[in-house]
C-alpha cells in the first residue's frame, strides 16, 4: 500500500546543508502495525512529515496505493492527507475552542460530507474510542488520555488508509499510555494499518514490525536493542 | 463552510471577538450619524435661492453727510449703475437672499391682530426688482412705476401691492391652486391691506435656517436713506470685471459716503452656508480617519489572533485543509464577528441618533444608511483581515508535528 | 518599589517599541480629536467675565403680544423697549444699570488723503464701563451728567485710536464722526469677552464695538439700531412713535450683589409691570426674568448645537481609539506571558504584577497625553483652516493650561482604564504555566 524507495531529504540554509534522510526505503502493506524507531535527531520526524505528505522529499520515490505522490500540488496533497491519512500527534493537537464533536468533525468538513454523514461517522468513532458521553466536552475538560482518544477518533473518522502516529503516548502517564496503546492495537486488529514513530523501545515492542532509523538512514537497530536489554 | 463550529468557538472565547465587534459597532454608530448629518447639510446647501446667482452682486452705500438729499442721490446712483455698460439692471433694497440680515413681517388673512400671522421676508424693490433678481414670475404681473413710488422711511403707510413667492401663497391659502391668490387681499402690520398682484416661483429669505426661508414678498417701496444696499445684475460674464468698477464709480461720485461690503451672490451663498460646509468637511474627515483606524485595528487584532493559532492552522492543514480552506476560515470568522459588530452598531447608531435628535434638533437618519453602513463595515472588515488571513495560509502543515 | 516598576515599564516599552508606539499613537489621536472639540466648547461656553459674572443680571420683561409668546415655550423678549428701558434706568433701583444698543457711525479723519471709515458703535448709558470692567489705555468713560446733557463725548477703542491719532493719548481731543466733532473721553484697551455676552442678539462672537457714546446723544440724533429689532405691533409716528412703541431693540443690564438685592429688584420689576398693566400695556401674564451672565448665556444657547454634536462624535472616536489600545495591550501581555509567568514563579504576587503593568500603562498614558496635546493643537489648526472665514475662530482655538492639563490627565485615566482588562488577564497567568516549553 505504501512504498517508499530511497527517500532522501536535504534541508538547505545559507550556510548549512543537513541531510535529514538518506536512502530511506520502506514498504508497508495493508493491515500492518509498523513502528519506526530512533533517537532524537535521527530523522524520524522527517520521515513522519514525508510519509504524511506534510513535506516533499528531495529525492527518491513515494507511492501510495500505487500512485506516485511526489510532485503533487499543494491542493492535491491536502486532499490526499484528508482522505488517506489519519494523524495522531504527540501533544494531541486538539483545537481548544472546539468541543470533542467539533474537533472530530474538522477533517470531515474538508472532505465535504453532508451533516448527516458527518454526524453518523463522528458518533461511530466516538463509540469506538469510548468517548460517546463526552461529545460536547472541551479538551480542557478531558484528561490527557481522553484527549488522545479524541484525537484518535478524529483520525479514524475519515476511514483513512493508515494511521500515522507520532509518539502517541509521549505526553501521557503510564496508565493512560497503556490504555491508548491497547486501543491502537484493537483498531489494528480490526484491520486499520498503523505506522507509529517513537523513540521508546517499550512502545515499539507493541508493534508487529520495527524499523530503525539513525542519522537519517535505516540501520539494523542492533545497538539499540542491546542497550535496551542491558538497561532492563 | 464551517459556520457552526466557528460560531460555537467564538461564543466560548468571547475575548477573541468582543474587541473587534465593539470597534465595528462604535465605528458604525459614528459613521451612520455623521453621514446622516452630511446628507442633511448637503441637501440644505443645494437649495436654490431663486435668484440669478451667477450674475448678481451687492454692495452697501453709507452716506455720512447729514444734509444730503438721499432720494436724489439714490436716483442718481441707480441711473448711473443701470446705464453702466455690462449692467443689466439694478435696484436699491434692504436685503438679499441668504444675506443674513433682513426684515420680516407677519401677514394675516383678516385685519384682526388676534389672528395667527404667517411670517414673510420683506424685500423692498421697484419695478426693476424682478428683473434684477432674475425671478420667475409664474402668475400675475410686475409692479408698474406708479405703484413703486418714493415713500418716506418713517411713513406709517404700507404700499398696497405685493408680489409673493409660491411658498408664501401656499402657506396662506393651502390646498388651493396658486393662481387663485391673485387679487386677494391680506394684511400686514395687523391692519394694512396688501393685494397680491403677482406670484414668483421662488425667492429665499436672508436667513437660511429659518423655517420660512422660502416665504418672501416684494414690496414696491422706494426708500431713500443714508444706508442703502444696491443689488446689481450684470450681463453674463461681466460680473467680475464690473464689480470693482462700480465700486470705484460710487466711491468717487463726490458724495460723502463709504462704499463697502461688496460681495457677489456666490460669495453670499458661500458665507451663508459656511458653518454647514465646514461641518460636512469635518465629518467627512472624521469618518475617513475613523474607518482607517478601525481597519488598521482589525488588521492588528486579526494578525495577533492568527499568530496565536499557528499550531491550530498547521494541524488543520495536516488534516487536509487546503490553503483556500484556511483563508476561508479566517474570512468567515471575521465575517461573523463583523456581523455581531454591525448588528450591535445598528442598535447603537439608532440610539445615538435618537439622542441627538432630542438634544440638538438633528434630523432622523434615512433608514437605508444602516444597511449601507453594515455593508461598508463588512467590506472593511474583510479587507482588513485579508492580509493576516493570507499569511495564515502560508503556515506549513509540517508545523503540526513540531514538538514545541 | 515604584521606581523599580518605572524602570521595568521603560524597559518593557523599549523591548516592544512598535506596540508601545502604536499604543501611544492610538491614545494621542483619540485624545487629540476629543480635546480639540472640548477646547472649542470650553472657550465658547466659558465665562467671559468671571470676576463679575454673578453680580451682572440681564433684565427681561414681557411686553409681548397677548396671542403668542415671543419665543416658545413662553419666554419673554430677549431685548427691551425704549419706554421700559429708560423707565427702569431712571428708577435707579439697582447699584448700577446700563441701557444700550448697537448702531454705527462714520469716522472722518481730518488728515489729508485719509479716507472715512465705518465704525460699529454702541450707544450706551454711562455705567457700561464700570459694570463690565472694561480696560482703558487712556482716560475713562463719562458720567451721568454727560448722559443727561447729551454731550458729544466718545470712548474709542485701541484700533481706532491708532488709526486716527497714531496711538497717542487722545483724551480731550476731538474726533469727527458724521460731520460732528466729538470729545474723546478715553481709549479702551483691547477687550475681548468671548462671547460678547452683553449683546447676544446679533453676532455673539464678534469683537466689541469700536466706539461708545451716550445713549441720549444717539436718540437725539435718531440713530437706528444696527442690531435686531422686533415689534408685535407696528410702530406709528416716525422716530417719536418708535420710541414709544412696543418694539424691542435695546439691552438692559443691572448690577446686584447678593440674593437680597436680587429679590428686591425682582419685586421692583413686578411692581413696575403692574403699573404698566394698569396703563393698558403688558397684556401677557407676569414673566420677568433676571439672569446672571452664565444663566443668560445658557438660556440663549450660545454654544452652537454643532459643537455638541461634534463633542458626542469625538467622544465615540476616543472610545474607538481606546478599544484599539486595549487590543494592543492584550497583544503585549500575550507576548510577555513567559516573563510574567517567570516572575510569578519567582515569587511575585498578583498585585505586584498588577502594579507593574498598571504603572507601565500610566507611563504610556502620560506619553499619549503629551503627544495628544500636540494632536489637539494640530486639530485646532485644522479647525481654523475649515472655519477660518469666521473672524472669531482665531480666539476659539487658543489652548490654555486648563485644556493642556486636562488632556494629559484624561489620557492617563483612559490608558489606565484601557489597561484594566489586559492587566487583569496578565495577573491570571499561572506561575510557570508558560515555562513548560523551556
Amino acid at each position: 500500500m505504501l512504498v517508499m524507495k530511497d527517500i532522501s531529504k536535504v534541508y538547505r540554509t545559507d550556510t548549512v546543508e543537513t541531510h535529514a534522510l538518506r536512502q530511506f526505503s520502506l514498504t508497508v502493506d495493508e493491515g500492518e502495525f509498523v513502528s519506526v524507531m530512533g533517537p532524537s535527531g535521527s530523522g524520524k520526524t522527517t520521515f513522519l512529515n514525508i510519509a504524511g505528505l506534510l513535506e516533499e522529499c528531495s529525492g527518491g520515490s513515494y507511492e501510495l496505493d500505487g500512485r506516485d505522490v511526489s510532485g503533487l500540488s499543494d491542493n492535491e496533497r491536502s486532499r490526499l492527507r484528508n482522505e488517506k491519512i489519519g494523524f495522531i500527534f504527540q501533544s494531541f493537537n486538539l483545537i481548544p475552542e472546539l468541543d470533542v464533536f467539533d474537533n472530530v468533525d474538522v477533517p470531515l468538513r474538508y472532505r465535504g460530507f453532508d451533516s448527516k454523514e458527518r454526524a453518523k461517522r463522528i458518533d461511530g468513532v466516538l463509540e469506538i474510542v469510548g468517548l460517546g458521553s463526552r461529545r460536547r466536552h472541551l479538551p480542557s475538560q478531558l484528561s490527557g488520555g481522553q484527549q488522545q482518544r479524541a484525537a484518535i477518533a478524529r483520525a479514524l473518522a475519515g476511514e483513512p488508509r493508515f494511521l500515522l502516529a507520532d509518539e502517541p503516548t509521549g505526553n501521557l502517564d503510564s496508565q493512560m499510555a497503556d490504555s491508548v496503546m491497547d486501543l491502537l492495537q484493537t483498531i489494528n486488529e480490526q484491520g486499520t494499518t498503523i505506522i507509529m514513530v517513537t523513540h521508546e523501545a517499550a512502545l515499539a515492542s507493541r508493534a508487529r514490525r520495527n524499523i530503525h532509523v539513525r542519522d537519517g538512514q535505516l540501520s539494523d537497530g542492533e545497538p539499540e536493542l542491546h542497550v535496551a536489554a542491558q538497561l532492563a | 463552510m464551517e459556520l457552526g463550529p466557528i460560531w460555537r468557538a467564538l461564543m466560548r472565547h468571547k475575548t477573541s471577538y468582543v474587541l473587534i465587534a465593539l470597534q465595528i459597532a462604535v465605528t458604525m454608530a459614528i459613521m451612520v450619524n455623521a453621514i446622516g448629518i452630511i446628507q442633511d447639510r448637503s441637501k440644505q446647501m443645494q437649495r436654490p435661492s431663486g435668484v440669478d446667482e451667477d450674475n448678481i452682486f451687492y454692495l452697501t452705500s453709507l452716506i455720512y453727510d447729514a444734509d444730503a438729499d438721499y432720494q436724489a442721490l439714490m436716483a442718481a446712483d441707480l441711473e448711473a449703475i443701470r446705464g453702466f455698460p455690462g449692467v443689466r439692471n439694478a435696484i436699491a433694497t434692504n436685503s438679499v437672499p441668504l444675506g443674513d440680515s433682513g426684515w420680516s413681517e407677519g401677514i394675516r388673512l383678516q385685519p384682526d391682530p388676534d389672528l395667527d400671522s404667517t411670517g414673510v421676508a420683506i424685500f423692498f424693490a421697484d419695478e426693476h426688482g424682478i428683473d434684477t433678481f432674475g425671478l420667475n414670475l409664474i402668475a400675475g404681473r410686475n409692479f408698474d412705476p406708479t405703484e413703486a413710488t418714493w415713500r418716506d422711511v418713517e411713513s406709517d403707510e404700507w404700499p398696497p401691492q405685493a408680489i409673493m413667492t409660491r411658498a408664501m401663497v401656499e402657506e396662506l391659502f393651502p390646498d388651493r391652486p396658486v393662481n387663485e391668490a391673485l387679487g386677494k387681499t391680506v394684511y400686514v402690520q395687523q391692519t394694512k391691506p396688501v393685494t397680491i398682484i403677482g406670484i414668483t416661483e421662488r425667492m429665499q429669505a436672508a436667513w437660511n435656517r429659518w423655517s420660512g426661508v422660502e416665504r418672501s414678498m416684494l414690496v414696491p417701496w422706494k426708500r431713500a436713506s443714508a444706508f442703502t444696499h444696491y443689488v446689481i445684475r450684470t450681463e453674463p460674464g461681466y460680473r467680475d470685471e464690473i464689480m470693482p468698477q462700480i465700486e470705484e464709480m460710487l466711491a468717487t461720485s463726490g458724495t460723502n459716503r463709504i462704499v463697502r461690503g461688496m460681495r457677489s451672490m456666490e460669495e453670499i451663498r458661500h458665507r451663508s452656508y459656511l458653518q454647514d460646509s465646514a461641518m460636512v468637511k469635518l465629518l467627512v474627515f472624521i469618518v475617513s480617519v475613523l474607518t482607517a483606524i478601525t481597519g488598521l485595528g482589525i488588521v492588528g487584532l486579526a494578525s495577533f489572533s492568527v499568530a496565536r493559532r499557528t499550531k491550530q492552522i498547521g494541524t488543520r492543514r495536516a488534516l487536509g485543509a487546503t490553503r483556500l480552506a484556511i483563508l476561508r476560515y479566517f474570512m468567515l470568522e471575521n465575517f461573523l464577528i463583523s456581523s455581531i459588530g454591525v448588528v450591535a452598531g445598528a442598535i447603537i447608531a439608532v440610539g445615538i441618533n435618537i439622542w441627538m435628535v432630542e438634544a440638538f434638533g438633528l434630523e432622523r437618519i434615512a433608514w437605508y444608511l444602516i444597511p449601507a453602513a453594515m455593508v461598508t463595515l463588512w467590506l472593511v472588515g474583510q479587507l482588513a483581515v485579508y492580509g493576516p488571513a493570507r499569511r495564515a495560509t502560508l503556515v506549513p502543515p509540517a508545523l503540526a508535528t513540531r514538538s514545541v | 518599589m515604584f521606581r523599580y516598576y518605572l524602570k521595568l515599564g521603560l524597559f518593557s516599552i523599549r523591548k516592544n517599541p512598535v506596540l508601545s508606539a502604536l499604543m501611544v499613537a492610538a491614545i494621542a489621536v483619540g485624545i487629540g480629536a476629543y480635546m480639540t472639540i472640548v477646547n472649542i466648547d470650553y472657550v465658547m461656553g466659558g465665562n467671559p467675565i468671571p470676576q463679575r459674572s454673578d453680580v451682572l443680571f440681564h433684565v427681561q420683561v414681557d411686553n409681548w403680544s397677548p396671542n403668542e409668546a415671543y419665543e416658545e415655550p413662553d419666554k419673554p423678549p430677549e431685548q427691551i423697549t425704549y419706554l421700559d428701558g429708560t423707565a427702569l434706568l431712571a428708577a435707579g433701583k439697582a447699584r448700577r444699570q446700563v441701557l444700550s444698543y448697537k448702531t454705527g457711525r462714520v469716522v472722518e479723519p481730518q488728515g489729508e488723503g485719509e479716507r472715512p471709515f465705518q465704525v460699529v458703535s454702541r450707544a450706551t448709558s454711562a455705567d457700561f464701563f464700570a459694570m463690565f470692567d472694561t480696560p482703558f489705555v487712556y482716560g475713562g468713560g463719562w458720567d451721568k451728567a454727560a448722559d443727561d446733557n447729551e454731550e458729544y463725548v466718545v470712548v474709542i477703542n485701541r484700533e481706532t485710536n491708532e488709526r486716527v491719532f497714531g496711538g497717542e493719548d487722545s483724551t480731550g481731543r476731538t474726533i469727527v464722526m458724521n460731520g460732528q466733532p466729538w470729545r474723546v473721553a478715553g481709549v479702551m484697551d483691547t477687550w475681548d469677552p468671548i462671547p460678547k455676552f452683553y449683546d447676544l442678539n446679533n453676532g455673539s462672537f464678534e469683537t466689541p464695538e469700536e466706539v461708545f457714546f451716550p445713549l441720549s446723544v444717539a436718540i437725539a440724533n435718531e440713530l437706528g439700531s444696527w442690531g435686531n429689532n422686533s415689534c408685535w405691533k407696528p410702530s406709528e409716528g416716525g422716530w417719536e412713535g418708535y420710541l414709544q412703541s412696543e418694539c424691542i431693540w435695546l439691552q438692559f443690564w443691572v448690577e446686584l450683589h447678593g440674593a437680597g438685592e436680587k429679590q428686591e429688584y425682582l419685586s421692583f420689576l413686578d411692581a413696575y409691570v403692574e403699573s404698566q398693566k394698569a396703563l393698558g400695556r403688558f397684556p401677557r401674564p407676569m414673566n420677568n426674568r433676571l439672569y446672571n451672565v452664565m444663566e443668560w448665556m445658557q438660556d440663549r444657547e450660545v454654544v452652537e448645537d454643532d459643537v455638541g454634536v461634534l463633542l458626542g462624535l469625538a467622544a465615540l472616536f476616543l472610545v474607538v481609539c481606546l478599544l484599539n489600545t486595549i487590543g494592543l495591550l492584550l497583544a503585549k501581555v500575550a507576548r510577555r506571558s513567559d516573563d510574567i509567568s517567570l516572575r510569578r514563579a519567582l515569587g511575585a504576587s498578583r498585585s505586584a504584577i498588577f502594579a507593574q503593568y498598571i504603572i507601565e500603562a500610566g507611563m504610556i498614558g502620560v506619553a499619549g497625553g503629551v503627544l495628544g496635546v500636540g494632536m489637539t493643537w494640530l486639530g485646532l489648526q485644522g479647525i481654523e483652516l475649515l472655519y477660518g472665514e469666521f473672524d472669531f475662530i482665531a480666539r476659539l482655538i487658543e489652548m490654555d493650561w486648563t485644556v493642556i492639563i486636562a488632556a494629559v490627565v484624561l489620557a492617563v485615566i483612559a490608558a489606565l482604564a484601557a489597561a484594566l482588562y489586559p492587566t487583569w488577564r496578565a495577573c491570571a497567568i499561572q506561575p510557570a504555566s508558560e515555562l513548560k516549553a523551556l
